[in-house]
């Protein structure tokens, strides 16, 4: 009898933590019926690669924000960042790429420092991220003052193949997605970060540094965004430091939607890939249902909400 | 792979020569350990030994040092003078949490040390990484801890791919203990208070899978407030009190009331006749608040009852209730609780929630008041001020009334915390152990207030962890496991008394 109840209780809390996830999915297959049903051609190859190919930048980008949050962090700079990799991709990478892939290293590099400056001096991380994005800002205003420049060949290239068999936006989310879900949720570097996230003092009794868990989170975090902004820039053809400023959080809801939360501890990348698509799915809805651009941003906020709100209930529900 | 070697049954002890059970040479001792936390002298020079293959009780009251002693013994924190030593060897200065040294000295936290988010193998993989292979480490993991559960606890019911967080407190405490004792070579296990949220049965599977690892030369460190326990499980009981070892006997031919006489009670208190207090009048003074058989969220049927004008005590060992009690009181949501008038609360713990940092002391001290000497809800600043003023004055206040709050020292900011409670015109003033760290002079004249406040018909409920200020109450509620143990009024009320009947287990019935 003990047994059984025993056997009962983790399918149920793993349940209510996988909830969230859950409502997001189902809104986004909602979503893609909603499209399906307005224009049949949604659901061949070259629809869904049309309607999904805006969110693939936003999905690695909300991977970013999710290690952040694994630890407990929220950062307000990663829009003006992947904008600044825009800018500089659009310029340096293609006059001399070697200047440039140094330049996004160092991008990286910085994004670690900051944790470290966070973890050292305790500056809260929104203040510290928050000054860091109008560093980013006018850093890309300064490298390309208005929008323009080219991307190389071979990241333009890659972002107009075209493969016959399945929609192309849907393998970089899914070798992002895999590759953060194999380093934050299997690894033990993931262990590291998701404890510092948790429990900092068992972390350190146990003799790990919690310094060292929230530059890996930063740096990860760092070179996701970079990615994002390779990957945008692959879209749009050129460089603009404003052109993700509307990510930072987006993001945030990104990876509320996918089940994550602002108390640290989580790494949900699967979730965060169905949150951001979710989002990323909302504008194309929007625009098919011819819901006038005006009124577009309130409409995808009472959306949000809306998913959000199922969340709360499904959690009661399940409680 | 390394996770084989985590010894299996009572007989894979490694067949070194020096690990001989009888040898009973030292594992860790400490030498004129001291240890200060500002003013606090945590330890004032302990003198303590863990020897090989033993299981050694240590029992103290509370502030007795007990937990800073085991965090020096573990190498969470360095000690001020004196010395460590580990298997013969000094340890140095400057040790850090995983220090090499103390890769063998292992610790389950009496409040465990796990990250709930994690599950239960990367616990395991956080606390015993260097012990699991760096591939496959989780299948490892899981194996380990299912086996040490195994072993420790039969019919544990935890899965290694269970969330820490949606486990029971009870497994939580199972988890925590495996998690200590999973190590490849394990010369100390130190247990703080392990059984408080384990049922009977996983308590004596315990102990006696402790007696397998002191059968293999490992020491045991236990402690417990459990002194029935301590007696049938240990070879030898330390006794801590004021910051240093008073005694070291042999558990042999110990009773509880020997051992609670050296922790410093008075002997024929235990015979106390029982938890149901005799209704001691509270003089005739109105009731101004109660607890009718409160009972849930830590209580356990407690009646508790507050005169107008009276200072009323709840006492006891930390944690057993006195905190809900004053929940109860503060937030009387509840049917059982009854509280006429308005109140005021004191937190204990200054730094996380009783300081307002970026104000100044003057509104620190008014926030409370404020609305009361508000008109039509527009501040009265000339009122204010002169309260504050007054206040400053009379409780002599250093920086005065415009200073900085973190300017001040903890014990002017408890004054501060403590003023802004009695300047408010609450009938019931509700104290959580405010005075912990607080230094001696700063007491006094908090303790004079108290007295002079009730003198002029507030209600005072001060729960405090250090007995020896139970005496400045009028009647005194003793809390064990929830339950009230006893009530004292008057000549009762004594630091020895207390100590008697916060650890009797007689007037316990077994859970």
């Amino acid at each position: 009898m003990t047994n059984l109840v025993v056997a009962a209780v983790p399918p149920r809390a793993q349940l209510r933590r996988l909830a969230p996830a859950m409502v997001s999915t189902i809104a986004m297959f909602a979503m893609v019926a909603v499209c399906a049903s307005l224009q049949s051609d949604v659901l061949t190859v070259t629809g869904l690669t049309l309607i999904l190919s805006a969110t693939v930048p936003l999905v690695i980008a909300a991977q970013a924000q999710m290690m952040l949050m694994s630890v407990g962090d929220i950062d307000l700079g990663i829009g003006n960042f992947v904008g600044l990799v825009t800018v500089i991709t659009a310029t340096k990478l293609v006059s001399s790429p070697g200047t440039g892939m140094l330049f996004l290293v160092g991008l990286v590099a910085a994004y670690a420092l900051l944790g470290a400056l966070i973890h050292l001096r305790r500056v809260p991380s929104l203040i510290a991220t928050l000054g860091a994005s109008f560093v980013w800002l006018g850093l890309g205003l300064f490298v390309l003052p208005t929008p323009g420049g080219s991307t190389p060949t071979w990241l333009a290239t890659f972002g107009s193949w075209a493969p016959a068999g399945f929609p192309a936006p849907l393998l970089p989310i899914l070798v992002a997605s895999a590759l953060v879900w194999l380093l934050a949720s299997r690894g033990s570097v993931g262990v590291r970060v998701r404890a510092f996230g948790s429990n900092p003092v068992a972390l350190q009794r146990a003799g790990l540094s919690p310094l060292a868990a929230r530059v890996v989170a930063y740096g990860v975090a760092g070179a996701l965004g970079v990615l994002a902004g390779l990957l945008l820039a692959s879209q749009t053809g050129g460089g603009d430091v404003s052109s993700a400023s509307s990510y930072t959080l987006i993001t945030v809801a990104a990876v509320i939607l996918g089940g994550g939360s602002f108390r640290g501890g989580n790494a949900v990348p699967w979730g965060v890939a169905i949150g951001g698509v979710t989002l990323g799915l909302v504008s194309v809805v929007l625009s098919l249902l011819d819901v006038p651009s005006n009124m577009q941003s309130a409409v995808q906020g009472a959306i949000v909400l809306a998913v959000l709100a199922g969340r709360v209930v499904v959690g009661k529900v399940l409680r | 792979m390394h996770v084989d070697n985590l010894p299996v049954g009572p007989l894979a002890a490694p067949p070194s020569g020096d690990r001989e059970p009888t040898g009973a040479q030292p594992v860790v001792t400490a030498r004129q350990v001291t240890r200060t936390y500002g003013r606090t002298r945590a330890l004032t020079g302990v003198d303590l030994e863990v020897r090989a293959g033993e299981v050694l009780g240590l029992v103290g009251h509370n502030g007795a040092g007990k937990s800073t002693l085991m965090r020096v013994l573990a190498g969470l924190e360095a000690c001020d003078e004196g010395v460590v030593t580990v298997r013969g060897q000094e340890v140095p200065r400057d040790v850090r949490p995983g220090a090499a040294e103390f890769r063998a000295v292992r610790m389950a936290y009496q409040e465990t040390s796990l990250c709930p988010d994690l599950t239960v193998a990367e616990n395991i993989w956080i606390s015993s990484r260097r012990c699991l292979p760096r591939l496959r480490w989780r299948r490892a993991a899981s194996a380990a801890v299912q086996r040490r559960l195994d072993e420790m606890f039969p019919g544990h019911g935890v899965v290694p791919r269970d969330r820490v967080e949606a486990l029971t407190l009870a497994r939580r405490q199972m988890v925590e203990i495996a998690r200590a004792s999973l190590v490849d070579r394990l010369d100390l296990l130190i247990l703080d208070e392990p059984t408080e949220s384990l049922g009977p049965d996983a308590a004596r599977s315990l102990y006696d899978h402790v007696r397998t690892l002191t059968a293999r030369g490992t020491a045991v460190l236990l402690i417990s407030h459990r002194i029935r326990e301590v007696l049938s499980v240990a070879d030898r009981v330390a006794v801590m009190r004021d910051g240093a070892v008073v005694a070291d006997k042999p558990a042999a031919g110990l009773s509880e009331d020997d051992v609670l006489v050296l922790m410093g009670a008075e002997v024929a208190a235990p015979a106390d006749p029982g938890p149901a207090p005799a209704a001691v009048p509270a003089g005739d003074r109105p009731v101004i608040a109660e607890l009718r058989a409160a009972s849930g969220h830590g209580l356990h049927d407690v009646s508790v009852r507050v005169g107008a004008g009276e200072v009323v005590g709840l006492a006891g060992l930390a944690g057993q209730g006195q905190q809900e009690v004053l929940e109860r009181l503060w937030r009387p949501v509840r049917k059982d609780t009854t509280v006429l008038g308005s109140r005021a609360y004191v937190p204990g713990d200054r730094q996380r929630s009783g300081v307002l940092p970026l104000w100044s002391v003057a509104e620190n001290l008014i926030v409370t008041a404020m609305r009361g000497l508000a008109r039509y809800g527009v501040r009265r600043r000339a009122e204010e001020a002169a309260a504050v003023r007054s206040w400053v004055d009379r409780l002599a206040i250093r920086g005065g009334a415009d200073a900085g709050m973190t300017e001040l020292s903890g014990g002017n900011q408890q004054k501060v915390i403590v003023a802004r409670a009695f300047a408010s015109t609450a009938d019931l003033v509700l104290l959580d152990d405010p005075f912990r760290g607080v230094d001696v002079h700063t007491k006094t004249d908090l303790y004079s207030l108290i007295r002079e406040e009730a003198a002029n018909g507030r209600s005072v409920v001060w729960h405090s962890s250090e007995n020896a200020e139970m005496a400045h109450c009028d009647r005194v509620y003793v809390l064990r496991a929830g339950r009230v143990v006893a009530e004292l009024a008057g000549e009762e009320i004594s630091e020895e008394r207390i100590i008697a009947v916060s650890f009797a287990e007689s007037t316990e019935a077994p859970q």
